[in-house]
């Protein structure tokens, strides 16, 4: 980066020495913005040109680095300049997008899968991609186990990628069905010729990447610590695409000066929270949109060790679950922008296919019911005059946390539990977090996956947990049921009717155990502007999570984004 | 001379005692690296393989401390700083404070000289005509603006000429982001229009406390036999204002000005963070959010230098200039 940048300044010279005069300024990448030479007619519905800004928070200048192994950095490459195999839509029941796959086929017992690779496809630096390079991605992470960032070769039990002509074999030691939304549309795909080659060969984790060679709709073209200029790839295969011809993506440190940005039009395409939007945002233009769709649950975590007696008392957590009126926490403490959220831990509306309504109104989850959290909490020795003090965790600056939290409290008070909240600094709070040293805890998974299975067994499969003192992957409450274990056991090779049904059974554990209490549902925070740029996702079109942060569902949105100016 | 070598070995001890306490504090605080690019990452990537993507760009968690401890003073003196582990996972560390530096020196050093000779010029002038309508009206005023806190000025910045006036002066970056940086009218007035804002921030802020100092010792100065004297003989008023009295006030002020300079290195955190502009504070304050040790321990060492450079220099100085300092020895 640093060897770019002096290059741009010694161009700037070159300028002033044959011009004799140095005053002009120059504006990045002139050229690329104006040319609008596609026609719509064969390649189409859209012609080419226009310009679209990111206003996403990373909080951090650009590192120009672009390695899709990079976890620190792929955010910027990956679906932008990198590919996948397979785009999984996680808002659209898992709808599937071939990208540098044309298809897939399964054995019977799904421990092998055989890719048939798209002919025709170019890397950017004009080279054809073929399945070697596939093969060899998967290849590379057996040998750098540092680039194996979803654990395939481990915990997933791969064996062996191989290619034979367009075809690309992978072999599990087991059911590898679970899987399938990581190997195929997580991995980047990466060019054989430039990571068998030189740096990129001897350290393909540590490598920097500044120029990368991808297969995607775009090229990083020039990257500078404020702001990464991509232009569209011109041999892209999906011909005709992508119609954006340039996308700015300036290093905001802060939400404060990205949301202003969103809010005076200056950037496009908003992906952070944003307080008061309606007056701040949407209220300045018609052009100005939200649609943030839920895709986690954020939930009380009560520890179940029983060193902490109260929250390892089932009738305590019942009580507590009973007594929230979600519909206040979201409407009061969130503004709305994140929905109720229910005790199955099913997000809804994303997974609606999956939910088991009768369940939770069954154990009378459905509407709070102060009334019986009251009696609830009287079995476990607890009452208004006698009220059970608990401490609960949360993040510092996660303003709307506390002010959720706020709610909850006034509404815990009456049935006879005096909540007091502690707000620690992020690293604080993760140690106490992962270690077990928590009450309760105020907290959300951050990642999930196509289906409920994902979040619901980082939550509740025991194999995730770790006794109190010792940091747990991702079940902090510390819940172990071997019935609930087995059932995701099960999922791995199951049919679609079958995992539906498995993940009732679930549903079903949640609402008996109460091992977590969903309060509301996190969301892909979008905002986007309307007045030049067209084919944003919506709610009655979700064909990709919205969030420029998602990958790659941030290259498909780019790939269906379009000037109107340029029309 | 024997005073010249007792600063500079109070110097190196200084140092040490300072480089020994960046080492050990940031890893007393909560929370490791681990934990910081899981959050950063989403929760989508394993522990373990987090641990060993920092492992290859060089965090040992598991080497012994007291090796740890001698590779790092060997390193901070050989400036084999490292490179992060932080938010700009594998960038060497030289290279992310070679990008922040020039920022951070060019805004906060600058406002910082020039809310230094503003408020000292207010102050002699004050101080000067003691209860005279310029004494009674700007001290006070500044006095009151130096006690705002300046996230909330620059706050308060950003809705008066930004928001309210449409975008006349920017409120992020540094510059431009679609101009290409050089040489040119084009690139330079941008950088400076996106200066006004932190820079109007800091100079409100800070000059204050210049304006007031300076006015008390000019105060205490004038009531000097000296210039009771110089105004006797019938002196010009001005040769008795700047040769007599400002002269030998201003010499406490300048120590604390070389003082100030040291600091000037480790920017303003707030200003740069409101602002989005990508100096050396907003640098620390993401370091330390994300236990970027290599980072961390490079820009405290980096503070903390420029700090006693700046004293030791302010000490020769004074030695140099005052003759009485000598005299002690």
């Amino acid at each position: 980066m640093r060897r770019r940048s002096t290059r741009l300044l010694a161009a700037a010279a070159a300028i002033c020495l044959t011009a004799s005069a140095c005053s002009s300024t120059q504006h990045r990448g002139g050229s690329a913005a104006t040319s609008s030479s596609a026609a719509a007619s064969d390649n189409g519905p859209h012609k080419k040109g226009g310009t679209v800004t990111i206003s996403n928070e990373q909080g951090q200048t650009w590192t120009c680095r672009f390695n899709p192994f990079n976890p620190a950095a792929y955010l910027e490459s990956n679906g932008f300049v990198y590919e996948p195999l397979i785009f999984v839509d996680e808002l659209n029941n898992s709808a599937e997008t071939p990208m540098l796959a044309t298809g897939y086929q399964w054995n019977a017992d799904k421990t092998s899968i055989v890719f048939t690779i798209r002919d025709g496809v170019k890397w950017n630096d004009g080279q054809a991609f073929s399945a070697d390079d596939v093969a060899f991605t998967f290849n590379l992470m057996k040998q750098v186990p540092a680039t194996d960032l979803y654990a395939l070769w481990t915990a997933a039990g791969l064996q062996s990628v191989t290619a034979a002509g367009n075809k690309v074999t992978l072999t599990f030691k087991q059911s590898a069905q679970p899987y399938f939304y990581f190997f195929a549309d997580q991995v980047m795909i990466v060019p054989k010729h430039i990571f068998s080659a030189g740096d990129a060969a001897a350290h393909p984790d540590t490598w920097a990447d500044a120029n990368p060679v991808g297969t995607g709709p775009f090229m990083v073209n020039p990257c500078s610590p404020n702001n990464i200029q991509y232009t569209a790839n011109p041999n892209y295969w999906q011909t005709g695409k992508p119609y954006i011809q340039k996308v700015e993506y300036p290093a905001y440190l802060d939400n404060g000066p990205a949301n202003l940005d969103l809010a005076s039009g200056k950037a496009q395409w908003g992906s952070q929270f944003i307080p008061g939007i309606q007056q701040f945002y949407l209220g300045k233009s018609a052009d100005n949109h939200t649609w943030s769709p839920p895709v986690l649950n954020v939930s009380l975590y009560p520890n179940l060790d029983p060193s902490h007696k109260a929250t390892s008392t089932l009738a305590v957590r019942q009580a507590i679950t009973a007594a929230i009126d979600r519909s206040q926490v979201s409407s009061i403490g969130e503004g709305g922008q994140e929905p109720a959220a229910n005790q199955s831990g099913v997000v809804l509306p994303t997974f609606q296919k999956y939910y088991d309504a009768s369940a939770v109104s069954a154990a009378g989850y459905d509407k709070p019911d102060p009334a019986k959290a009251k009696q609830l909490l009287s079995s476990a020795g607890y009452s208004p005059s006698h009220p059970l003090n608990l401490t609960v965790i949360t993040i510092t600056g996660y303003t709307d946390w506390d002010a959720s939290l706020a709610v909850m409290k006034q509404e815990l008070a009456p049935i006879g539990i005096n909540l007091s909240v502690s707000d620690l600094a992020q690293q604080t709070f993760d140690t106490k977090l992962f270690t077990g040293d928590y009450d309760l805890a105020y907290y959300g998974q951050l990642t999930g996956g196509p289906t409920p299975y994902y979040e619901l067994r980082e939550i509740l499969d025991s194999a995730n947990t770790a006794p109190v003192g010792q940091s747990a992957n991702s079940n902090y409450e510390r819940y172990k049921n071997p019935a609930v274990d087995a059932l995701f056991d099960q999922y791995a090779t199951a049919d679609d009717a079958t995992q539906v049904s498995l993940i009732k059974q679930v549903e079903a554990a949640m609402v008996k155990d109460v091992p977590i209490i969903p309060v509301t549902e996190s969301v892909d925070w979008f905002q986007y502007n309307t007045s030049d740029i067209g084919g944003w996702p919506t709610q009655d079109n979700p064909y990709a999570q919205p969030a420029a942060f998602n990958f790659p569902d941030a290259g498909q949105v780019l790939l269906h984004l379009y000037s109107k100016s340029a029309q | 001379m024997k005073h010249v070598l007792r600063r500079g070995g109070f110097f190196l001890l200084t140092l040490w005692a300072a480089l020994t306490l960046n080492f050990f504090i940031p890893r007393f605080m909560p929370g490791d690296p681990v934990n910081a690019l899981r959050d950063r990452t989403r929760g989508k990537v394993s522990e373990a393989t987090l641990q060993q993507m920092l492992s290859s760009f060089g965090f040992k968690p598991n080497q012994n401390l007291g090796q740890q401890y001698l590779d790092y003073l060997g390193n901070m003196l050989s400036g084999h700083w490292g490179i992060s582990i932080g938010q700009a996972l594998g960038e060497p560390v030289t290279s992310i404070i070679g990008q922040a530096l020039p920022w951070t020196l060019g805004l906060v050093g600058i406002t910082t000289v020039l809310a230094f000779g503003l408020g000292t010029l207010i102050g002699v002038v004050a101080g000067w005509k003691r209860g005279g309508r310029l004494d009674a009206i700007l001290p006070p005023l500044f006095v009151v603006t130096s006690a705002l806190p300046y996230f909330w000025v620059a706050l308060l910045l950003i809705l008066m000429f930004s928001v309210w006036t449409g975008g006349l002066l920017p409120s992020d970056f540094n510059y431009d982001t679609s101009l290409v940086p050089g040489l040119s009218p084009g690139f330079i007035g941008s950088v400076l229009q996106h200066a006004v804002l932190p820079a109007a921030t800091l100079l409100i802020t800070s000059i204050g406390g210049w304006i007031l100092t300076m006015r008390n010792n000019m105060i205490t100065t004038l009531a000097e036999d000296y210039v009771r004297m110089g105004r006797a003989k019938g002196l010009p008023a001005r040769k008795v204002m700047y040769g007599y009295a400002a002269r030998n006030a201003f010499l406490p002020n300048l120590s604390g000005f070389a003082m100030s300079l040291g600091f000037v290195i480790s920017g303003a955190i707030l200003i740069e963070y409101v602002f989005n502009y990508p100096g050396l504070g907003y640098l620390l304050y993401s370091a330390v959010q994300n236990v970027d040790y290599p980072l961390m321990q490079t820009l405290f060492m980096l503070f903390t230098v420029a700090v006693l450079v700046a004293v030791l220099i302010c000490d020769l100085a004074t030695a140099w200039l005052d003759p009485r300092v000598r005299a002690k020895e």
